[in-house]
């Protein structure tokens, strides 16, 4: 059998197909170890369907490397970060420490956002307090932000930490008083009567530009290099603040741009890879081994065994898999293992009937019938002597059946029966779908799940289809 | 075997099919105690309209309450719910086969009536229309090409049909769809033109009189449709194309080609009368997907048949609209299949006269 196997597989590197398939089968097993090795295990519960993991990434944008294709520059994401001060001035009242972020700004836009958060306060008997400064390039310089970290608690005790677990952070866009901020520095500096209730939710552009009448937003972006100035004042010397961020929101993100969440697609659709390729496998090698032990079992003991078998499986190949999927996962809840044995359930019957029809024919055959007159047992005939007859065949149909598996959880996640806490390449397209990310052209939502889906079925279709010669030698000839 | 006799296992086993599905439904309902909430959901509703007749004749509000008591104890009995869900079984099947499953929880048809069976009446035509229009389609075209392909076995049309066939296969009918709707928006917003709509079934507002609105249906169809065919006519081609293939190989059609017979005339009654039926076979294989599918495709262009019913019953979470759906789908697809089968027995004589 072990012959038969490898003559199988060496059959299925000749043809083309075969080794295309089995090229798109290897480079898919090498994204999946890199996905479980770089991810955390409970990645969906943890990470992707957490909001605050995704909270300082852009909503909806395209792909980083869509930018080379356009005639305007557009803003980079970039998140700057400090633990260490870069200044401390020492009075006789206050430490005063300055946390001074550089940020290089050569772009024709004003950011989509920004973000300011503070990390792991501690101070000893009264708080510190904060204060957010933009430096420009043209010398001005915009105070954005002020913070009064948390006075003590009654029962609390000295030294207090705050912004532990959860960082402290502000939306700056939308913070109405930083847009009061903003409008004073308008008013100050050039004079333009900007009302500040008109700038909240568009403070980046009156930062990050100059008052210009004849553009269209009323600004116009001024490029060079900007400083951000975080500065605490703290009353000890043993006060501290663990990090300070400021985030930049750029108009495009990573290799696959985001979704309404600012969810980094990229990593949702490398963790899909193992989450498809198990479903599909799985499913596939178990109908396999329930289907081939019944449909041998069935062709060769005859009788009412027999009938029995294909009677039942008769009755489950006929029945129609995608409405009795929806309902099966909509009564019993979305669970991917729930999901992955209704497919095996509904998927053994029809391989029972083929392998039976198949044994029918090997069974009056001469190596059968010889094994059966020197008084081998009946498992022994259909282990030892069947089953090896039908081995290729068998593996051809386990990588026939396993994109049918992929395509039909595809389809539950696409219409809101996945499982919620294993991302899949159907529910990335199932929230893109129901949010309208169709209907407004986000490509980078919509196009590249479904794309992997076909990849990874056509693979196995692939494959299958190169395996074909060996389990009908008849095509062998045919091909000239 | 008699006709008869074949064509009463098939039933049989379509039948099975049916109990099958049925059974399955019922005692998931009930071992997960959703039938409990379905049942309590259609007494709670019967209480209610009855509070309102009986507050208009009984003014005591103690009374009232306990002539509600006792009518609700009453309905419960007859329900069932005061057994376990085993024992309403039979029962529960019952009102599934005749979808006597009270009302909808929020959907409602277009003249807002939310009867269940309302609602089926008013899907179903639309989603038969969908899939029926598409079959035929594919079916013609496969036709076509198929028997060309085979006439021309191995030459490069061959071999991209193939392919086409292959990819198609693993090319789900909802994406196809999804990619459709990307592809004339970038139309729309790129020449200022729409070429189709991206979903419903009339516009908003329907235009008036008859033509014009047959039109606006023609046009919201096309997509679904022209989606449908795309993803089924690769496989159904090849299909075709391999049985009119191995057939032509057989003798008897080198003896009617030795006897002279003009060559449309050998691929009409020798060929195809012969590829018939295992082309049929595809066809009745390919119907399962077909049926179960329109759920999908429906949802994608917001067509509203019954599997976008399907969509809306998962999103607001009612069961008793799933389970009528789950039946009918389930019904659907035997009724089709009895009736292939039966075409099965007057396209194949082996059948009938073995």
């Amino acid at each position: 059998m072990r012959e038969r196997l490898r003559a199988t597989l060496s059959e299925l590197l000749t043809s083309t197909t075969g080794k295309v398939g089995v090229a798109f089968l290897a480079v898919m097993v090498l994204i999946s170890i890199y996905a479980l090795t770089a991810n955390p295990v409970d990645f969906g519960d943890r990470l992707w369907n957490n909001p605050a993991a995704w909270a300082d990434n852009p909503k909806n944008v395209p792909p980083a490397w869509t930018g080379l294709f356009q005639s305007t520059r557009p803003v980079t994401h970039s998140v700057l970060e400090a633990t260490e001060p870069t200044e401390t001035r020492e009075s006789t009242r206050f430490v005063e420490r300055v946390y001074a972020l550089d940020l290089d700004f050569p772009y024709d836009e004003a950011p989509t956002f920004t973000s300011f958060s503070l990390e792991d306060v501690t101070y000893q008997e009264r708080p510190p307090s904060v204060s957010l400064e933009v430096a420009r390039p043209d010398g001005r310089t915009v105070s954005l932000y002020r913070l009064a970290v948390p006075a003590p608690r009654a029962g609390e005790s000295p030294p207090y930490s705050r912004y532990e677990s959860t960082p402290f952070r502000v939306h700056l866009t939308g913070e109405p008083s930083v847009a009061g901020e903003a409008a004073a520095f308008l008013r100050e500096e050039f004079g333009a009567g900007a009302q500040g209730g008109s700038l909240i939710g568009r403070v980046d552009e009156a930062v990050f530009g100059t008052p210009d009448a004849a553009s269209e937003s009323g600004f116009r972006p001024l490029q060079g290099e900007y400083r951000v100035l975080v500065t605490a004042r703290f009353r000890d010397e043993a006060d501290s603040i663990g990090r300070v961020r400021f985030v930049v929101g750029g108009s495009q993100f990573g290799l696959m741009g985001t979704d309404s969440l600012g969810r980094d697609l990229a990593r949702g659709l490398v963790f899909g890879f193992p989450v498809a390729l198990t479903i599909g496998l799985l499913t596939a090698i178990m109908a396999t081994v329930i289907g081939t032990t019944l449909g041998i079992i069935s062709g060769y003991t005859g009788g009412k065994t027999d009938i029995g078998i294909q009677r039942f499986s008769d009755v489950l190949s006929n029945i129609p898999l995608l409405p009795i999927l929806l309902f099966l996962a909509f009564i019993l809840g979305q669970k991917l293992w729930i999901v992955i044995a209704i497919l095996i359930l509904f998927g053994w019957p029809g391989m029972t009937i083929v392998i039976r029809s198949m044994v029918l024919q090997v069974r009056s055959g001469q190596l059968v019938e010889a094994s059966a007159a020197l008084g081998a047992s009946r498992w022994r005939i259909m282990l030892r002597h069947i089953f090896p007859q039908m081995a290729p065949f068998v593996f051809a149909q386990m990588i026939f059946f396993t994109p049918a598996a992929i395509l039909a959880e595809a389809g539950l996640s696409f219409l809101g029966l996945g499982d919620p806490s294993i991302p899949t390449w159907g529910q990335i397209l199932d929230q893109g779908f129901r949010t309208g990310a169709v209907y407004v052209g986000y490509w980078w939502w919509v196009f590249p799940p479904g794309l992997l889906i076909v990849l990874t079925a056509l693979t196995f279709v692939l494959i299958a289809l190169g395996m074909e010669r060996v389990v009908d030698p008849r095509l062998r000839t045919v091909r000239q | 075997m008699s006709i008869a006799k074949t064509l009463a296992i098939r039933g049989a086993t379509l039948v099975g099919v049916l109990f099958a599905v049925l059974v399955m439904v019922v005692v998931t309902l009930g071992a997960t105690g959703f039938s409990d909430r379905m049942l309590t959901a259609i007494v709670n509703e019967e209480v209610r309209g009855l509070r309102q007749g009986l507050a208009q004749t009984i003014r005591d509000a103690d009374r009232l309450e306990a002539a509600l008591r006792d009518h609700r104890q009453e309905l419960e009995a007859s329900y069932g719910l005061d057994r376990p869900w085993y024992s309403r079984l039979p029962q529960m099947i019952g009102r599934v086969i005749r979808l006597d499953l009270g009302e909808a929880r929020t959907l409602k048809t277009a003249e807002g009536s939310s009867s269940i069976t309302a609602l089926l009446r008013e899907r179903l035509p639309r989603t038969m229309m969908l899939v029926t229009t598409a079959s035929f389609i594919t079916a013609c075209l496969g036709l076509f090409f198929g028997v060309k392909l085979a006439t021309r076995v191995g030459s490069r049309s061959d071999r991209v049909a193939s392919l086409f066939a292959a990819t198609s296969n693993a090319l789900p009918a909802w994406w196809a769809g999804i990619l459709l709707i990307l592809l004339t928006y970038v139309i729309l917003s790129t020449f200022g033109v729409r070429v189709f709509p991206p979903g419903g079934m009339y516009s908003a507002p329907p235009p008036e009189g008859g033509l014009p609105r047959l039109l606006d249906l023609l046009w919201h169809a096309a997509l679904p449709v022209i989606t449908l065919t795309l993803i089924s006519v690769g496989s159904w081609t090849y299909v075709v194309r391999t049985m009119v293939m191995n057939t032509a190989q057989e003798d008897f059609v080198t003896v009617a080609r030795a006897k002279g017979l003009p060559e449309s005339a050998v691929m009409r009654s020798h060929i195809l009368r012969v590829a018939a039926p295992p082309i049929l076979t595809g066809l009745i294989l390919g119907l399962a997907s077909s049926v179960g599918g329109a759920i999908l495709t429906e949802t994608v262009f917001n067509w509203p048949g019954m599997g976008r019913l399907y969509y809306d019953a998962i999103l607001s979470v009612d069961e008793s609209v799933v389970v009528a759906l789950t039946f009918m789908f389930t019904l659907i697809y035997v009724t089709a299949r009895f009736t292939l089968e039966v075409l099965y027995i007057v396209v194949d004589p082996r059948v009938r006269y073995s």
